[in-house]
């Protein structure tokens, strides 16, 4: 049996069963809140199994895509659900669950209302994450893109904060009007193709060997950029990142800030860089220019904020600058560094936004003014928030640093300049987190502090593992290097075709 | 004409018998729920012999009549739409019961008899006297509307004014026709020997100004939403499904799949413009959800429109499964309305009444959702596909314009359709605890269907496209048949 499809819909189907969980006894409002909760860490489970499955279990041809899946699915048109996986997919999908049990275990209990609905949608968002990780049929990609903005955009519109309505319809309007771009770009090049050879196909590997005028090419690759970019974001198209990560419950902004993110990222990776080289190298220095600008006027905003989520918001904007540069430095050390640098800023932002969504949980306020000194009070969620922060600023030996420094390095060779500006945006980040470090953890504790409940120590396990995750990424890069490289056209195209045969 | 020409598709045959029975039970005695159930048998019989045909069709293309796929196809979808419409309406019957009068379904027979007439007409006379059918009998019902009483005869007298003006202007353009090629056959005139060539040009821009009225496209769409938002919901459900179905079915059979002349062409390009333009934007500021889906049906017409523009071996299943998600799609935000409907409680046209149905009656509120979602062209939902087929034949034909006003209408749109969710979201205003829940049986299962249809559709659309793909490519065979 084919693991690929299950992997995609596992996570729905059990959302489904989640929310029917919920409904079987109504009456009793704590258990079955609970049943809900166990139905989703189960099958959060069985996908863990079924993805060590995957990545343990060598396929009968060699070659660096590990798992290929392929039905038809609208003949008339040539789109069929095509699922292949690659290192990349693969360590972003395990990035995907690694932090979807980090909600599971520290956020989602804490939703009261609707909890079946809820698990059902976050589960249905992350059905949607990962079918866009494995899609390589343009119009499967492009469905599952648009798919998870729809549960994500009912989570912030309904368990948001204050204003979460309105944050909610911006980050819809932005994603889905930009996604329309890509629309016509996907199918500009499947024309492309079908005038070129008289096949209807929105193939992704076949689709790659399409001949185009520079011009087209060109065009073509902005509309994929501009989709890209909104999510990712770049800078003038970032305005709805703030709202909705602030607005969002606790665990959507971890979702949002960790995974989300990074489907631009991964899609400036497989198609961008991959379908159109050419244009991908000429546009490059505006990207890196775009990348630059979002380094140091995120870190430049970060250090204006008062409210903790806004400024983890706003950090996270700089960091998407140093993976946008690293893809298009056009070299195999920038995109590895922009890959190590997706993985480990998944990683922290998500742990200080849970961070961020317990303090508020327990303070009912994101101001950090208003939050005053919690060393005394919570030592192990300061501890917790003490490294995630430093993590978040660079520091060597954790892999924020790693991801960082590789991409500096592959710009210096491209651009000198370019390089010593993004040190100035490292500069900026120390400034705002050791700003946030100070205002939360070591300022001195307010005088009219209610007693709060620290961390527990099992949720402390729970972020011991991803310190470890994080201090291995920076120690030790090289296997997640090697293992996550995106697996290059030509070969693709070859061994995918012989999975398909047999 | 001899009788071996007289070729007379079966669905019309049965729904004329069905209202003359139906007529014939009202003299004998009369009884609402009797009238309903006449009208639903004869729609399911209608629908069950919809691809029959006694006779055939006679070569020359004298016959008043024609039948193939597409007009089986849209035959299909005016039978079912107004099914469904009678359904919604039979909750009036049930609960309010003042005025509802056994005239109401009659009324709605005899305007499914006029959209088929339109739909299977090969020759201007039945079109025309098809076109009446529906256009007097839409009238009738308007005026149903009981609530605010002169709203729904404003509305009427709205529409009885401005249909008329437009049935002249076609009137004029079918006689310039007639005058051109000496023929009532329905198609866009051909100049031939001493005529200007003026002549057919300013036929074929009259016949297309009538349609446009009857399609409310844009600089002749005024009409559509102060009637859509007197007239009852059933039958402004009508308005904007099945009267629409007629008249885009008619469009494409007039003037055929092919390429367009070069004056139709820019024609159509400014008017599928102002269309998604103005219909989009008249949208954002509505507070009336039957004024919004008024504008929404613009927009969406104009969205069908590019399909049209745009020829191809694309443009078939494009336009197919546009119709069928438009259809799908609207039927069901229709359907959720009458649903959402409660007695003495209030009617649901106005958006802010639909405040906190999430939290009141989630099924609908997800149903409604859906609808929505689909509509605006975002999967699960059957819109999304039928979006992606029309912006594909707009690519392939390079129309960058219309792409370009295809997406920012889209994005427009996502605005609007998302806000009704959102309204829907919010907390309830109010205690919600005096409203006390109708089950209502045949329109919760009416909803269920529809959003089956709809989410069933959108995940496996291949099979929507399947069967209906020679419905664009039959109609050139037959005009080269007929002119053989």
């Amino acid at each position: 049996m084919n693991p690929l499809p299950a992997l995609v819909l596992l996570p729905v189907v059990g959302g489904g069963l989640a929310w029917l969980a919920e409904h079987i006894q109504p009456h009793t409002t704590t258990p079955a809140r609970d049943a809900s909760w166990w139905v989703v860490l189960g099958i959060l489970t069985v996908e863990t199994l079924l993805l060590v499955m995957v990545t343990f279990h060598h396929p009968a041809h060699a070659g660096p895509w590990l798992g290929h899946f392929s039905v038809p699915w609208i003949p008339a048109m040539g789109i069929a659900i095509r699922l292949d996986m690659d290192g990349l997919s693969l360590s972003l999908i395990w990035l995907s669950l690694i932090l979807c049990f980090l909600c599971v275990f520290l956020a989602t209990r804490q939703v009261t209302v609707n909890a079946g609905a809820f698990h059902f949608l976050f589960l249905a968002t992350l059905t949607g994450i990962i079918g866009t990780f494995l899609a390589t049929d343009l119009f499967l990609f492009f469905f599952f893109w648009e798919l998870m903005l729809v549960p994500m955009f009912v989570l912030i519109a309904a368990w948001g904060h204050e204003d979460r309505q309105r944050a909610a319809m911006k980050f819809f309007m932005f994603t889905q009007g930009s996604g329309l771009l890509m629309l016509l770009s996907i199918l500009g090049l499947v024309i492309a193709h079908y005038q070129e050879s008289g096949e209807l196909t929105f193939d992704y590997f076949t689709l790659a060997h399409t001949p185009l005028s520079p011009a087209v090419s060109m065009l073509l690759m902005l509309g994929f950029f501009i989709a890209f970019a909104v999510k990712l974001p770049v800078v003038p198209v970032h305005v709805w990142l703030p709202d909705a990560h602030t607005q969002a419950p606790t665990a959507a902004s971890v979702l949002l800030a960790g995974i989300l993110l990074k489907t631009g990222g991964y899609g400036m990776i497989r198609f961008n860089v991959m379908l159109f080289p050419d244009a991908a190298s000429h546009f490059a220095p505006i990207a890196m220019g775009l990348g630059v600008a979002g380094i140091l006027y995120g870190a430049w905003l970060s250090c204006a904020q008062d409210d903790v989520k806004r400024l983890i918001a706003y950090s996270s904007i700089s960091h998407m600058g140093f993976v946008l540069l690293g893809i298009f430095t056009g070299s195999r050390m920038g995109m590895q560094g922009a890959i190590i640098q997706m993985l480990a800023h998944g990683l922290s932002t998500a742990a200080l936004f849970l961070i961020a969504g317990a303090i508020q949980d327990r303070l009912h306020t994101r101001d950090m003014y208003r939050i005053g000194g919690l060393w005394t009070a919570m030592p192990r969620l300061s501890t917790a928030g003490l490294f995630f922060a430093v993590a978040s600023l660079g520091m060597p030996g954790l892999g924020n640093f790693a991801g960082e420094f590789l991409v500096l390095l592959a710009t210096w060779h491209v651009s000198p300049t370019t390089a010593t500006l993004t040190t100035a945006g490292l500069v900026l980040s120390a400034i705002y987190a050791l700003r946030m470090v100070n205002r939360i953890f070591l300022a001195a504790s307010r005088p009219d502090q209610h007693p709060i409940q620290d961390f527990p120590v099992r949720q402390m396990a729970v972020f011991a593992c991803i310190m470890v995750f994080l201090v291995v990424l920076g120690l030790y890069p090289q296997p997640f290097m090697m293992f996550s490289a995106p697996s290059p056209l030509s070969v693709t195209a070859v061994t995918s075709r012989e999975g398909a045969t047999p | 004409m001899i009788g071996h020409d007289i070729f007379l598709p079966t669905p019309l045959l049965v729904i004329s018998s069905g209202i003359m029975i139906m007529l014939a039970a009202m003299v004998w005695r009369r009884s609402v729920g009797r009238s309903f159930a006449y009208g639903l048998v004869t729609l399911l019989l209608s629908l069950a012999v919809v691809g029959h045909h006694p006779g055939r069709m006679s070569g020359n293309g004298d016959s008043l009549f024609i039948q193939d796929r597409w007009t089986t196809y849209t035959a299909i979808l005016i039978i079912f739409s107004t099914m469904c419409i009678l359904f919604m309406s039979w909750r009036d019957v049930a609960h309010d019961g003042t005025t509802l009068v056994d005239e109401y379904p009659l009324l709605f027979m005899l305007g499914t008899l006029g959209a088929l007439a339109m739909v299977f007409s090969a020759n201007y006379m039945p079109f025309f006297l098809g076109l009446e059918i529906l256009g007097i009998s839409i009238m009738g019902l308007v005026t149903f509307r009981h609530r605010p009483v002169m709203l729904g005869y404003e509305a009427a007298m709205k529409y009885l004014v401005l249909s008329g003006a437009s049935s002249a202007i076609l009137l004029f353009g079918i006689g310039l026709a007639y005058g051109v090629t000496g023929s009532l056959r329905f198609m866009p005139p051909i100049a031939t020997g001493e005529v200007p060539a003026a002549l057919p040009v300013a036929a074929t821009v009259m016949v297309l100004v009538g349609m446009f009225f009857k399609l409310s496209a844009v600089p002749f769409h005024m009409w559509l939403l102060d009637v859509m938002e007197g007239a009852p919901i059933p039958v402004a459900a009508f308005l904007a499904i099945v009267s629409k179905i007629a008249i885009f079915s008619s469009l494409v059979r007039y003037f055929g799949t092919g390429a367009q002349p070069p004056f139709l062409n820019d024609i159509l390009s400014v008017v599928i413009i102002l269309t998604i333009m103005v219909g989009n934007l008249l949208a954002l500021r509505q507070a009336s959800l039957t004024r919004l889906l008024a504008c929404s049906s613009i927009a969406h017409v104009g969205y069908l429109l590019i399909a049209f523009l745009c020829p191809g071996h694309l443009q078939s299943g494009a336009i197919t499964v546009y119709l069928a998600a438009y259809t799908a799609s609207t039927l069901g935000v229709f359907a959720t309305m009458t649903a959402f409907v409660v007695p003495d409680g209030p009617d649901g046209t106005v958006i802010a009444q639909w405040r906190g149905l999430f939290f009141r009656r989630p099924f609908l509120a997800t149903a409604m959702s859906l609808m929505l979602f689909s509509l605006a062209g975002i999967p699960p939902g059957i819109g999304f596909f039928a979006k992606f087929e029309v912006a594909a034949t707009g690519v392939e034909h390079q129309r960058d314009i219309l792409l370009c006003v295809l997406v920012i209408g889209s994005i427009i749109g996502l605005y609007y359709y998302l806000n009704i969710i959102r309204v829907m979201m919010a907390a309830p205003s109010s205690p919600s605890s005096t409203l006390n829940r109708h089950a209502r049986p045949e329109l919760t299962a009416l909803v269920i269907v529809l959003t089956i249809i709809v989410v069933i559709g959108g995940l496996f659309p291949a099979r929507a496209i399947h069967p209906l793909l020679p419905a664009a490519t039959v109609p050139p065979e037959t005009r080269d048949g007929i002119r053989h």
